[in-house]
């Protein structure tokens, strides 16, 4: 056994250790499902007569395929007829069809597959596919789809109600009989496309033994396979699910996207592999969204400024199918009565099916919409009460041990306190009012806060658990067989440097194999704030079991007795006493190949019911929470009532820091998301047709719409996290809504209900204020 | 896949248009190429980058005019000094355009056949006075821009004719020139509004000449004349800035879309002409 040096420092927690995809994605060599062109690939695609014809509710009376079956290069063209099993998908409630077969209830309802030898020649096809409805009235307002009598989307729902559930605590509205203070307002909130760079996408081959494997931009892989096997009437082991990084998902790949109308193609390929991709405009047309929301909100306080009691309704559109509109809404209520104690608690809340498209789950479900209103409703409390707002939103601030609006006491992990001082202390808050002084002719400056939370995990009766899977490879080298997809969030890379950090390895050593259903073991989706927290703590225990086994092994190999004398260092274990090693590479040569590997697994922890909910399926309460507290510095053009966020400082309590860049990089993430969400994207309908269609219509920010964004990770831990972490890829998003109207309220003394604050809207409120004041 | 011809003169692309009666003309295709994305027709593309005449800002020596090469891209517009000395608000426009990457590509030709009533560099060339020039088998012509845009999307280009350049008359005695753009975005954003601006004044701080042009408001851009020439000879003073803002909103006729509603538009092509008027008035 010779003796080498150790020159290579193994990867830590907490260090700034460099992102695992970082080269090979700004190479542009990290490939993406849409990446695969298998030789001989067939093109699939979906015909979705709705929104051509104009419709979003109609009867299907029939299709006439045979103009676009002769075309040359068409391969066949499917209809419900061909879709074996129940053709209902959906992650919890199985309510959209595959095809469709007898009425369309959105204008993205697809009533065809087609199946064609190239790009061009589906698209042709498409159009040649001549389709007759029977329009039907459609319901595209999710009030009017709960009245008495109103056009049912599916006909076994009078009340086209998706779910109805609420929260009662203490006197619930009662309790705001006896505050000093009441303020009361009413919100809107917009349709958010995810608006991804890598669309809905997958290609799939099925083998002669009828065995389908697919490599699909997902972020469940393992559900995939259940919701295709229930749709196509298949075994789930039949099909093998490869998830490469993905271009993006925000939440817009959990639930099949592309999965059953490709199995589907797959199926009538006479095993050729077979590819659908969905353009921009399909996107945002059949792709899910962001649920709008109406709120109605009453807060109630005594003259000290104590929280004493909310009321607050909640309306969520799901559109055409449920999706995980049910649990969106349930989030959104859990979270309605913001990271503050108050005693007194009813949120009602409703889940609404309509004509329009579809919206599912996206960054911070649920709670974005609410958090909207209800730090309105506390910024306009303190106007009302002549308190300071960061002080009024600090004096409420849950504690560790406090109950929050869903009853859930919350535990140790609990900084929205920590969070809120850190922005006092801050030179953006402290000089805000010199800052504010010196708005430059024409323009007037306002400054915002918003405290927000978001609660991590699946939440109650889901199953929310991870099994990892750690691999030293025949060469010595360690592999992470990763089995949550990494859809840009830079969890994959996180499992390299916690894997690096357990067996003390360097960058060169540790490598991740993406998702695969044929050799990664099923671990939930990448959703929720789930995904490092739950996979991580099962690695956790896979990389402690297998860095135990091979120091057993090296003690045999080296006559040692004692496990603490032996450490395992980049490439080798060493005995220092002795000076002797054995290199990692030589040690994989003694075990046999079961023994190369470890699973650790690992199950998130569970809330007890608080008793407080009423109506709720699954999906509450939550037991971890992330926290953060928001500040924006805006200034308001008077002439054209545009908004410049000019400094956005983000202080989040996600526990214990992994890795600081990338840490820094989510909450820059969902901070951007979140200004688009202020200030411009709106995915509007008329009558159930997509009227911002296309990029050039549907705006996200660019780079000069962005300030400069500081993040500052607030001290502390969650002792059930990996290394005491929790997840923040969704809290960011909540604060910049709320933070930009506040700052608008502070600087132009209006008050915009309805989101986003486009500089239309702003306009009109200023004149409208000028003129209010001129009488 | 269509045909594809790179002509490398006038001559060429003349002859090339009759030979392909069906062919389309194609400078940085960023309209072009995205109508086709939708129809991906199979209709011949005549290039027209490699065509030198179409390239390039100059001096005209005989009547003292600045010639834009209609295949000019927005980019080089960005940073022409014939243009910085002469018509910096055009610069302006071109700096406000798209982003980095289709400045590259687009032309100011492209520009002008597209004939949006959002294309930024209308209300410039329409406040310069712009004067643009064609040719055809049969011969050369020139017509003021507001004669060669005649609706959305509509000009007088007949079949078979080329703008071969954009001319500018001298315009460098204007102390004051503006262009804002007014987008749902900073950058890759359709003007909601945009207002371009000439105006100089006399000794006695009163107004000389203006052109106003504004862009969004209308099916075409709106210059109202009126109004510029109501300005002449007035004293600078609030009370002319508030009736100049009121009789903006009031020459412009906006629609309600997506990007905005009317009356948004409406209140600013005032607000726009009234912060013009003010930085004129505060020197
Ligand atoms: C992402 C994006 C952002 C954009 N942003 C802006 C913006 O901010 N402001 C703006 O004004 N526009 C914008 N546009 C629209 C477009 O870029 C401009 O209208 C541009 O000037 C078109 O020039 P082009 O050279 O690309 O035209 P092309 O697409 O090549 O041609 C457009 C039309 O003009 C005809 N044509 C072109 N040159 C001639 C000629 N010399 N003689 C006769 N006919 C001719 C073509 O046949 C075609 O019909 C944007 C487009 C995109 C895709």
């Amino acid at each position: 056994m010779t003796k080498t040096t150790n020159d290579v420092n193994a990867l830590a927690v907490g260090a700034n250790e460099t992102r695992a995809d970082a080269k090979a994605k700004a190479q542009g060599r990290e490939p993406y499902a849409a990446d695969y062109y298998p030789d001989g690939v067939l093109w699939a695609g979906a015909v979705r007569p709705g929104a051509r014809q104009g419709v979003a509710h109609a009867r299907l009376l029939a299709i006439d395929t045979a103009a676009a079956a002769a075309l040359p290069g068409v391969v066949k063209i499917l209809t419900a007829a061909d879709v074996p099993g129940t053709n209902r998908q959906g992650i919890v409630h199985k309510d959209m069809p595959v095809l469709v077969g007898d009425k369309l209830r959105y204008a993205g309802d697809p009533v065809a597959l087609v199946i064609a030898e190239s790009r061009e020649a589906l698209r042709q096809a498409i159009g040649l596919v001549v389709v007759s409805l029977e329009p039907l009235p459609a319901v595209c307002d999710p009030v009017a789809a709960m009245a008495e009598g109103a056009v049912r989307v599916h006909d076994e729902r009078a009340d086209n109600l998706l779910a109805a559930a609420e929260i009662r605590l203490g006197e619930g509205a009662q309790g705001l009989d006896h505050c000093d203070v009441v303020v009361a307002g009413s919100f809107s909130t917009p349709v958010q496309a995810h608006g991804f760079i890598e669309t809905e996408n997958g290609v799939a081959c099925c083998a002669p033994d009828g065995s389908l494997t697919m490599t699909i931009s997902t972020q469940a892989p393992f559900r995939d396979r259940m919701e295709i096997a229930h749709a196509l009437g298949l075994s789930f082991d039949q099909i093998r699910i490869v998830a490469p990084c993905l271009g993006g998902g925000f939440g817009g790949k959990d639930g099949a996207t592309v999965q059953c109308l490709l199995a589907l193609a797959a199926l009538h390929s006479d095993g050729r592999p077979v590819k659908m991709v969905w353009g921009r405009e399909e996107n945002l047309l059949a792709g899910y969204r962001r649920h709008s929301c109406r709120v109605d909100y009453r807060l109630g306080a005594n003259r000290d400024g104590t929280l004493e009691a909310v009321h607050c309704r909640l309306v969520y559109d799901t559109g055409a199918y449920a999706h995980l509109g049910g649990e969106v809404m349930a989030l959104g209520m859990e979270h309605a009565g913001g990271p503050y104690r108050i005693p007194h608690v009813l949120i009602e809340g409703q889940c609404v099916y309509t004509n329009n498209p579809v919206a599912g789950a996206m960054r911070a479900f649920g709670v974005c919409q609410v958090t909207f209103a209800f730090e309105a409703m506390i910024a306009e409390l303190a106007r009302e009460l002549g308190i300071d707002p960061l002080a009024l939103r600090r004096q409420n601030a849950l504690l560790p041990g406090d109950t929050n609006c869903a009853g859930v006491v919350v535990g140790e992990s609990t900084g929205i306190a920590d969070c809120l001082d850190l922005i006092a202390g801050h030179p953006l808050w402290l000089e805000r009012a010199a800052w504010k002084d010196a708005a430059p002719p024409g323009t007037q400056r306002g400054v915002g806060l918003a405290a927000v939370f978001n609660a991590a995990g699946y939440g109650a009766k889901v199953r929310d658990s991870a099994i990892a899977k750690v691999e030293l490879t025949g060469d010595g080298q360690f592999v992470v067989h990763n089995a949550v997809s990494d859809m840009g969030q830079g969890n994959a890379a996180a499992f390299v440097q916690i894997a690096g950090h357990v067996l003390q390895q360097d960058a060169a050593r540790v490598s991740v194999r993406q998702p695969d259903t044929a050799t990664a073991y099923p671990s939930g989706s990448s959703s929720a704030g789930r995904t490092t927290f739950t996979f991580g703590n099962a690695l956790i225990v896979a990389c402690e079991q297998l860095k135990a086994r091979l120091i057993n092994r090296a003690g045999l190999l080296l006559f040692v007795d004692d496990d603490s004398t032996l450490t395992l260092v980049p490439g080798k274990i060493v005995h220092q006493a002795s000076a002797r090693e054995v290199s990692l590479a030589r040690l994989a040569g003694f075990l046999r190949d079961e023994e190369r590997s470890c699973l650790g697994e690992y199950v998130a922890p569970l809330c007890p019911d608080p008793g407080t909910g009423k109506g709720f399926f699954i999906g509450f309460p939550h037991v971890v929470f992330a926290y953060g507290a928001h500040l924006a510095r805006i200034e308001v053009d008077l002439s054209t009532g545009q908004i410049r966020v000019v400094d956005y400082l983000a202080v989040t309590d996600g526990g214990q820091v992994i890795n600081p860049a990338m840490y820094d990089q989510q909450v820059h993430g969902g901070v951007a998301q979140g200004l688009g969400y202020a200030l411009m994207e709106d995915l509007a309908t008329r009558d159930g047709q997509v009227l911002a269609g296309d990029f050039s219509r549907y705006l996200i920010p660019g780079a000069l719409d962005l300030p400069e964004i500081t993040s500052v990770a607030c001290p502390g831990e969650e002792s059930r996290g990996p290394f005491g972490m929790k997840g923040i890829g969704e809290v960011a998003m909540n604060g910049p809504l709320p933070a930009v109207a506040n700052a608008l309220a502070d600087g132009c003394a209006i008050h915009l209900r309805d989101a986003p604050l486009t500089p239309e809207r702003v306009l009109l409120a200023l004149e409208s204020l000028a003129e209010e004041s001129s009488q | 896949m269509s045909a594809w011809f790179s002509p490398d003169s006038i001559d060429d692309a003349l002859a090339l248009i009759e030979r392909h009666p069906d062919a389309r003309l194609i400078a940085g295709g960023t309209d072009l190429l995205v109508r086709r994305r939708s129809e991906m027709s199979d209709i011949p593309l005549i290039s027209l980058e490699r065509v030198a005449a179409l390239q390039g800002i100059e001096e005209v020596r005989e009547d003292g005019m600045l010639a834009i090469g209609a295949a000019t891209r927005i980019a080089e517009l960005a940073v022409s000094p014939l243009l910085a000395a002469n018509a910096p608000l055009l610069q302006r426009a071109a700096l406000s355009f798209g982003a980095p990457a289709i400045r590259n590509m687009a032309s100011v030709g492209g520009n002008l056949c597209t004939a949006s009533p959002a294309g930024d560099c209308l209300p410039p060339l329409h406040a310069l006075g712009a004067q643009v020039e064609l040719i055809a088998r049969a011969g050369r012509r020139r017509l003021p821009i507001s004669d060669f845009i005649v609706g959305p999307g509509r000009t007088s280009l007949a079949p078979g004719e080329i703008v071969t350049r954009v001319l500018l008359p001298s315009r460098d005695r204007f102390a004051w020139q503006a262009y804002e753009k007014i987008g749902r975005r900073q950058s890759l954003a359709i003007s909601v509004v945009s207002f371009a601006a000439l105006l100089r004044l006399d000794d006695e701080q009163r107004i000389a000449e203006a052109h106003l042009a504004w862009g969004s408001v209308g099916p075409t851009v709106v210059t109202a004349p009126e109004l510029a020439n109501w300005l002449l000879g007035k004293p600078l003073d609030q009370s002319l800035i508030d009736v100049a803002a009121e009789r903006a909103r009031a020459a412009v006729c906006p629609i309600d879309d997506l990007r905005a509603g009317a009356d948004y538009r409406r209140a600013l092509a005032g607000n726009l002409l009234r912060r013009f008027l003010r930085r004129v008035q505060h020197g």
